[in-house]
């Protein structure tokens, strides 16, 4: 379950606010009922950006970009009862793209993390985020976002597998595999 | 290359929240570490805020109106259409056919010798047939023409004998004779009404309502 409550794609029982109506009315030129979906998508995916782009303001770029490109191809959204999903692919990949672009023309690596010879073994924030991401860095695309999904926001194995469009088996191989790379990354710190 | 340590699946277990802690201390305590290590990152990201929803809307707004106004230019701005002569022949024989589909189903029998089709505004079309095998020509003189033994001219089909001729009339009574080979004057057999004409003789009548013949 993911951490306000909400579900892949099914986020409310009001008929007139549920993502298909919602859609419906914006392709009937209703552009204001857009707004719905934005709020209750930029909420449930938010954190899941920001730790997949390692920067909340990249991770605003490509949230709004991911928005107007799914505005833009609204029609082509074939289940809009489903319209979480279909947008967290989108957003997805502009998560990637916004990363890809921003490594190439700045070091991400901007925090000194203390080595292993210190001996208290406390970390700051800034530590830990940064260790964290250096972590996720050595993973790939795919196991990636499933450990942002898994460990990150807290999803249940069920919900991830409806938005990865993958078996529940599978995902837990992949959530394993995510975590032994990153643990291998931490093992200083764990 | 570093080679990824191995979790057992008693460790996995416990961090899916399905299983106790591991029993041994030291992988324990790993496992609690792990935990805390996400536990600070996830409390430090912050998810983009209300900003993105006003920069999304505002694209949205001015995107939304633009693709209408791009749908009623294209709507209303003349444009080159290229088609193939065959696409071309497909659509018009789809018109043809859906011109006589409707012409059929507008068309209503009027009764012997006569169907009423819908014509331009203020007349009805009234055919009018004669069996006549054996004539060289057969017209259409009546009230509504003049009694001019030329100008409506039937046409006849070759394999049935029929002579049929469409005229547009006006709603009201129309007296009328067939005109054979220039000579034979002769009312219509099937007429609805065959009336004196004061001097002795018959013509065939036709009452034409606003909406079809009336029946006399």
């Amino acid at each position: 379950m993911s951490q306000n409550g909400h579900g892949m794609g099914l986020f409310t029982d009001d008929a007139d606010t549920a993502d298909g109506a919602l859609v419906r009315r914006v392709l009937a030129g209703e552009v204001e009922a857009y707004a719905g979906l934005v709020e209750r998508y930029r909420e449930e995916f938010g954190r899941y950006a920001a730790s997949l782009c390692r920067d909340e303001d990249i991770a605003a770029d490509a949230m709004q970009e991911a928005f107007i490109r799914a505005f833009e191809r609204l029609e082509s959204c074939r289940d809009p009862d489903r319209f979480g999903a279909w947008f967290f692919r989108i957003l997805t990949n502009q998560c990637h793209n916004h990363r890809d672009r921003r490594r190439k023309h700045v070091a991400l690596d901007t925090v000194a993390v203390a080595g292993p010879e210190r001996t208290d073994r406390r970390v700051t924030q800034e530590e830990i985020r940064a260790l964290i991401d250096r972590a996720l860095d050595q993973l790939t695309p795919d196991l990636r976002e499933t450990f942002v999904l898994r460990e990150i926001d807290g999803r249940s194995y069920a919900e991830i597998a409806g938005l990865l469009e993958t078996n529940e088996a599978a995902l837990r191989k992949r959530v394993e595999r995510a975590r032994e790379m990153v643990r291998t990354a931490l093992e200083e710190w764990l | 290359m570093t080679t990824d340590k191995h979790w057992a699946d008693e460790m996995h277990r416990f961090l899916d929240g399905e299983g106790p802690a591991p029993a041994d201390e030291a992988t324990r305590r790993e496992g609690e570490r792990y935990r805390e290590l996400l536990a600070a990152y996830r409390e430090d990201l912050e998810a983009p805020g209300p900003e993105v929803n006003r920069a999304v809307m505002a694209v949205v707004r001015d995107r939304g109106s633009a693709r209408q106004r791009a749908f009623w230019r294209w709507f209303v701005r003349p444009r080159e259409v290229r088609v193939s002569p065959l696409l071309a022949a497909a659509g018009l024989a789809v018109v043809i056919g859906l011109s006589a589909a409707v012409a059929s189903l507008t068309t209503r029998d009027a009764g012997p010798g006569m169907t009423v089709a819908a014509a331009r505004p203020g007349t009805v079309l009234v055919q009018f047939e004669l069996q006549a095998p054996n004539a060289e020509q057969v017209a259409l003189a009546g009230s509504f023409n003049g009694w001019s033994d030329s100008t409506l001219v039937a046409r006849r089909d070759p394999a049935t004998g029929l002579w049929t001729l469409t005229v547009p009339l006006p709603p009201g009574e129309h007296e009328y004779l067939f005109v054979v080979d220039g000579e034979q004057w002769m009312p219509d057999p099937r007429a609805h009404a065959q009336v004196d004409d004061g001097f002795g003789n018959v013509n065939s009548m036709i009452v034409v309502g606003p909406r079809g013949v009336v029946k006399s």
